[in-house]
């Protein structure tokens, strides 16, 4: 048990606190009554909105005007379309201002076709908006060591990929996920690569705080209907990690025919 | 011709049969082969998978957005002799540019339908419309827009660096074909005979530092499926150098302009949709541009269907938009003369998102501190 979780089975990141554990992207979406309606369905108080998506000249295509008319949702400015440390610095700022949210998820990709997260420039992002008091979630690749220096550095949580963006592969890094959530003390999110709702059950049932979903709510055929079955996926997931799963088969006590340990002697000597 | 653009035999695709096509659909890490596989005729058949295949990809990379940018021609003075273009320097066309102020005005009525991406275009350099010429056009845009392209002539590395500083991200520049002998041809007079100084201005225009380079062929010039599979190889070679740059391919066709050029290898709308729905099938996330050169009807088919980025209310006149008036007869025709509010509607009855900003000036300035 982490020590965010409470007896309401809310959860903290930042000085926030949440009782869902679904977060939604806003990106991709058909238009913005759609993605607000998935957020509906979703049940998510905790959005995150690409910087390079706000601000545009008509009102329609600003994801942050269509965002701000939600009620119960705070926001988590990305920094999407950043290829270094400096760029992301420059933008969180910018994110803070527009925004007034102290999260900021730290996204940094220098390939612009994979978007792999660069481990070094999040580092040192993460690093220097921490010190000047965001809540830093960075996006990162599933490596429990980068995550243990994330942590170092005052990271409010850490948002490992399921895995690579957009590409629906579920938890293709489940055992690094395992590591960074045993070693972790701050929230683990899963971002990016799920499909499937099981596969976000899957995370939760892991130990993973939460999960973040964009693609495979905004390329679903029905979105609103796609959040809400993320919605009840990710509860049932955490409802099965609460309740402490059965040992796999392989991990049960086994009883051989013939006892391994019949040759142990009680006497003392 | 460098060796990374050569096309090995067996993937040519000629002796391709329907089953190689739907294994090439199946594969999970489609490459070269496969995409020769889609070029062939065995593919023409299965024209509904590889639309439904490639729908499908945009969807899950590009969700269900287009992003819009328009075209500004800054000037049509021009120095080449180009034989299917409408700006060449033997064209009896009104060369004109625009002056500073012009080009705010434009700028400034461009801004007002609602972009944030805009891509300035020139002829060849040549006086009055050389480097500075352009980069007082990127100075002037970069200040107005959040995204800054441009199309011009074949520039040096420090050029290329230039215009970065000046607040460029994007460079689009066509090979338009890849045969080296048809390109010698083709281009009688001007620097732009030189087939390796264009071939090679993408890897300079990166190594700059440019966030995007735009690629592509003019369909019409050459055999479709060659240029193709070496556009792919091109691609391919960039991204594997400048990893940090993205691509952005393209795929005009051949149209109808002042000199009257007739193509020798018309490429029909059936093969365009086809080469589009290939190249997604094998780049999953790499842009696709489409320009209002095609009709309506197939734009709006293609919106989508692996294309992810249009123009919209374009003019290939120099000016044009409300700044100045237009005085040239422009570079080819434009087929898609619906307004950007039209354009949009349709985009939104179809269920796609127009996106008119996608990026931010922000990335740009972090550059000097």
């Amino acid at each position: 048990m982490k020590e965010t979780g409470n007896a309401d089975d809310s959860w903290t990141v930042g000085g926030h606190r949440f009782t869902s554990r679904l977060l939604m992207g806003t990106g991709k979406f058909r238009d913005a009554e759609t993605m607000a309606d998935a957020i509906q369905a979703s049940g998510a108080q905790f959005v995150t909105v690409a910087l390079r998506r706000v601000g545009g000249g008509s009102g329609a295509d600003d994801l942050l005007e269509s965002l701000l008319k939600l009620r119960g949702i705070t926001l988590m400015p990305n920094t999407s379309g950043a290829r270094t440390a400096a760029e992301a610095i420059r933008a969180a700022r910018l994110g803070r201002e527009l925004s007034g949210s102290p999260f900021v998820k730290v996204e940094i990709h220098p390939d612009p076709h994979h978007l792999m997260p660069d481990p070094i420039e999040t580092f040192e992002a993460a690093r220097v908006l921490a010190a000047e008091g965001f809540a830093v979630m960075p996006y990162m690749p599933a490596d429990p060591v980068l995550a243990r220096r994330l942590e170092d550095v005052g990271c409010a949580s850490l948002m490992p990929q399921g895995s690579a963006i957009g590409s629906g592969r579920g938890l293709a890094t489940a055992d690094m996920l395992r590591l960074i959530v045993r070693g972790a003390r701050i929230p683990v999110i899963v971002d990016a690569g799920l499909r499937a709702p099981s596969e976000a059950a899957a995370a939760l049932e892991m130990g993973c705080e939460a999960v973040l979903v964009n693609s495979a709510v905004a390329a679903a055929g029905d979105p609103a209907a796609m959040a809400d079955a993320f919605a009840r996926a990710v509860a049932a997931g955490r409802s099965a990690f609460m309740a402490g799963l059965m040992p796999r088969g392989s991990e049960t006590a086994a009883t051989s025919t013939s006892p391994l340990t019949s040759f142990l002697s009680p006497v003392t000597p | 011709m460098p060796v990374w653009l050569d096309l090995p035999r067996d993937q040519a695709g000629g002796t391709a049969t329907q089953e190689d096509v739907e294994r090439a659909l199946a594969c999970s890490d489609p490459g070269a082969r496969e995409l020769a596989v889609l070029l062939s005729p065995a593919a023409s058949p299965l024209m509904e998978a590889m639309a439904v295949r490639a729908r499908d990809l945009t969807r899950r990379h590009f969700g269900r957005t287009i992003s819009l940018y328009t075209p500004l021609y800054l000037a049509n003075y021009c120095s080449n002799g180009c034989e299917y273009c409408g700006f060449a320097s033997d064209r009896p066309q009104r060369r004109v540019h625009l002056k500073p102020s012009e080009m705010a005005r434009e700028m400034d009525a461009i801004t007002g339908r609602g972009f944030q991406e805009l891509l300035l275009l020139t002829g060849e350099r040549s006086e009055p419309a050389g480097v500075d010429f352009l980069l007082a056009g990127v100075s002037l845009a970069a200040e107005r827009f959040h995204h800054v392209g441009i199309e011009a002539f074949p520039m040096t590395a420090p050029e290329y660096a230039r215009m970065a500083e000046a607040g460029c991200s994007g460079v689009t520049i066509y090979q338009e074909t890849y045969d080296p002998d048809r390109y010698g041809r083709l281009h009688r007079w001007g620097p732009k005979k030189d087939y390796l100084e264009r071939l090679e201005a993408p890897s300079r225009a990166m190594a700059a530092g440019m966030r995007t380079v735009g690629l592509g062929v003019l369909l019409g010039l050459s055999d479709p499926v060659s240029e193709a599979l070496r556009l792919f190889r091109h691609a391919n070679h960039l991204r594997s150098t400048y990893w940090r740059s993205g691509i952005a391919l393209s795929f005009p066709r051949l149209r109808p302009e002042a000199g009257g050029f007739v193509s020798p290898f018309p490429v029909d709308e059936s093969m365009l949709a086809r080469i589009i729905f290939a190249f997604r099938i094998v780049m999953p996330d790499v842009p696709i541009l489409l320009s209002t050169r095609e009709r309506p009807e197939f734009r709006d088919g293609m919106a989508g269907l692996g294309v992810t980025k249009m123009s919209a209310g374009s003019r290939t006149t120099v000016g044009g938009y409300g700044g100045t008036e237009a005085v040239d007869d422009g570079q080819f025709r434009i087929s898609d003369e619906r307004s950007v509010e039209e354009f949009c509607a349709m985009l939104r009855n179809r269920g796609l998102d127009p996106v008119f900003k996608n990026w931010d000036r922000v990335f740009m300035e972090a550059a000097d501190g």
